[in-house]
């Protein structure tokens, strides 16, 4: 078991974000967040990657109780994450954004820069490396972002909607580099709207919805379930799609 | 190669500087400039690359201040061995200052710094140990010339054009470092630095009581130069603001930036006071803080950063030639 959350509950006031919400990850896994707009996928993700202190349950990662670690000790143990909204360090090269997380595990610079290289030329984005980053549009930035995690040399890495934004044609490039990512060893959890991405790339899909976990199993399972159709399209037409298309849909019964 | 050319060349006119313009006047400014550069070059630690805007460094000014005419006022020894004192003073001050005040973000960062700053000024006003409102006073005639006390500028001139290079050298290894960069990527984004690794309120703090012990260098230097150090000179909040300002001015964050503020306002200020007298004081931070607004509004990275080489824009491909 690489990283494990048993019964994370994060509560704001009186609202719970994530209610009771426990996943397993073992060593090659893909697996899959989704849910509607609101459903606390990212607040679990976040207190996944210490980013929010969940309110109750634990986080274990290789086994250690790593609940009350700070951020910056997670990506010390091997975890990485992307945000949603990048959060790229606009004063700097690209090739500069890249040192910051190579510097986790390389205190000299010049063993730090040779590191960040390595990986814009994995990621593709070796002629950018002496471009500001404030230069870069929305693909650019996705992608500086995954750089930046890589260069902490992650066992986990855990991305946020790492696809938002792109048109299909990058969508098309991001998944391939998530797979590279994948077969390098790299154990994956992706919050994801498109569910083109994550029936490509999941291995195991979690469904949240209003803060509670309604489904999890296969993409294949989870998108035919009933209770998943629900709660991103109503309950009408979970039941049409459930083939028990009720008489009201066509109206309500004759009288 | 450019670079070190100018660097020579900035090197060479400090050097021959107080040779060139001897008058007593103009070798005081000279060596005036010089000290508010180490203050402000000082600040631009915490300030400028931490992102982290300190408006009460004068605490750490002061503790220098203070301990290098305590040592002499106090135990009769020269005031140069009060620096390692006000050094120490000021780096624990600033750990203990620092662990709760540098998690407030912004301007809650400021007034936290300003109320630690007047405190200690009323409380060292209130103290008659450390000579209250009258304040501490150096050798009125050296003993030897560890006394470090002279009438002519020149020997201060040149103490403080090296302890300057010191200052600029320590800020540039530091910025060349790891610990450069994460201060830069903290003042970015705190929350992805601290993705990446950074432990952001560790670097944070240690920015900060380096900053403070150069800071403290810069306190000791000025009581020296005049001989004495009161509540107002050694931790009055102008200086603070005068430190700040000087900072902003040039370029916060660049290595020569508070250098370039210092060489600019410090004349300014002197002029102003010798042509207008007394009155003169007043008028000073009138045109402060019209330099504010004026930054503010117009050239936020200051003056140096309008030359400041840019990465090269970018054409956007990011996700256009993937591997």
């Amino acid at each position: 078991m690489l990283l494990e959350a048993r019964g994370i509950t994060k509560a704001f006031g009186s609202f719970k974000a994530v209610d009771d919400a426990s996943v397993t990850l073992e060593q090659g896994d893909i697996l899959g967040l989704i849910g509607p707009n609101g459903a606390g996928k990212s607040t679990f993700f976040n207190c996944l990657t210490g980013d929010l202190k969940a309110t109750s349950g634990r986080v274990l990662f290789g086994g250690r109780d790593i609940t009350d670690f700070t951020p910056e000790l997670r990506a010390e143990l091997g975890l990485a994450r992307t945000f949603q909204v990048p959060q790229t360090f606009e004063g700097m090269t690209v090739l500069e954004n890249v040192m910051i997380g190579a510097f986790l595990r390389s205190s000299h610079r010049a063993e730090a820069e040779t590191k960040a290289h390595a990986v814009l030329e994995r990621v593709g984005m070796s002629r950018l490396a002496e471009a500001s980053a404030r230069s870069l549009g929305t693909p650019g930035r996705k992608r500086l972002e995954i750089a930046r995690a890589l260069a902490t040399e992650p066992k986990v890495l855990l991305l946020d909607e790492a696809m938002a934004g792109l048109n299909a044609n990058e969508v098309k490039l991001a998944i391939d580099l998530v797979r590279d990512i994948h077969r390098s060893g790299i154990t994956l959890v992706i919050v994801e709207h498109i569910m083109e991405v994550i029936m490509s790339l999941a291995s195991r899909v979690m469904v949240f919805h209003q803060g509670k976990e309604i489904a999890r199993g296969s993409p294949r399972e989870v998108t035919s379930n009933p209770a998943v159709i629900a709660a991103y399209l109503g309950t009408r037409a979970a039941k049409a799609a459930a083939g028990h298309t009720p008489i009201e849909l066509m109206g309500g019964p004759l009288t | 190669m450019r670079r070190l050319l100018w660097l020579s060349v900035v090197a060479a006119v400090a050097i021959a500087y107080p040779l060139l313009l001897s008058s007593p006047f103009q070798q005081r400014l000279g060596a005036l400039v010089l000290l508010y550069a180490i203050a402000a070059s000082a600040w631009n630690i915490v300030g400028g690359y931490a992102g982290q805007v300190s408006v009460g460094h004068v605490v750490f000014f002061g503790c220098g201040a203070y301990a290098a005419m305590g040592s002499y006022a106090k135990f009769g020894l020269s005031p140069l061995f009060g620096i390692p004192g006000g050094i120490v003073l000021a780096v624990v001050l600033a750990a203990i200052v620092g662990v709760p005040t540098l998690r407030l973000s912004g301007h809650y960062f400021s007034m936290a710094t300003i109320a630690v700053a007047e405190t200690m000024r009323l409380i060292v006003t209130n103290t008659d140990y450390l000579g209250a409102a009258v304040g501490l006073s150096g050798p009125t005639v050296p003993r030897n010339i560890f006394d470090l006390s002279f009438l002519s500028s020149l020997p201060y001139y040149y103490l403080f054009l090296v302890i300057l290079a010191i200052t600029l050298l320590i800020t540039w290894w530091m910025a060349n470092s790891r610990m450069g960069f994460y201060l830069r990527a903290i003042k970015d984004s705190e929350r992805a630095a601290r993705s990446l690794g950074a432990p952001a309120s560790r670097t944070k703090l240690y920015a900060f009581m380096l900053s403070a012990a150069l800071t403290s260098v810069a306190g000791a230097l000025y009581a020296m130069m005049f001989g004495f150090v009161d509540p107002e000179s050694g931790l009055g909040i102008l200086i603070s603001v005068k430190i700040l300002i000087m900072a902003a001015l040039g370029g916060a964050g660049l290595l020569f930036g508070p250098l370039v503020g210092a060489a600019i306002l410090v004349p300014l200020e002197e002029i102003s006071n010798s042509w207008l007298g007394g009155k003169g004081a007043g008028l000073t931070f009138v045109v402060y803080g019209a330099i504010i607004v004026l930054i503010a509004r117009f050239q936020p990275g200051g003056i140096l950063s309008l030359f400041k080489r840019r990465g090269k824009p970018g054409v956007d491909t990011g996700a256009s030639h993937a591997p």
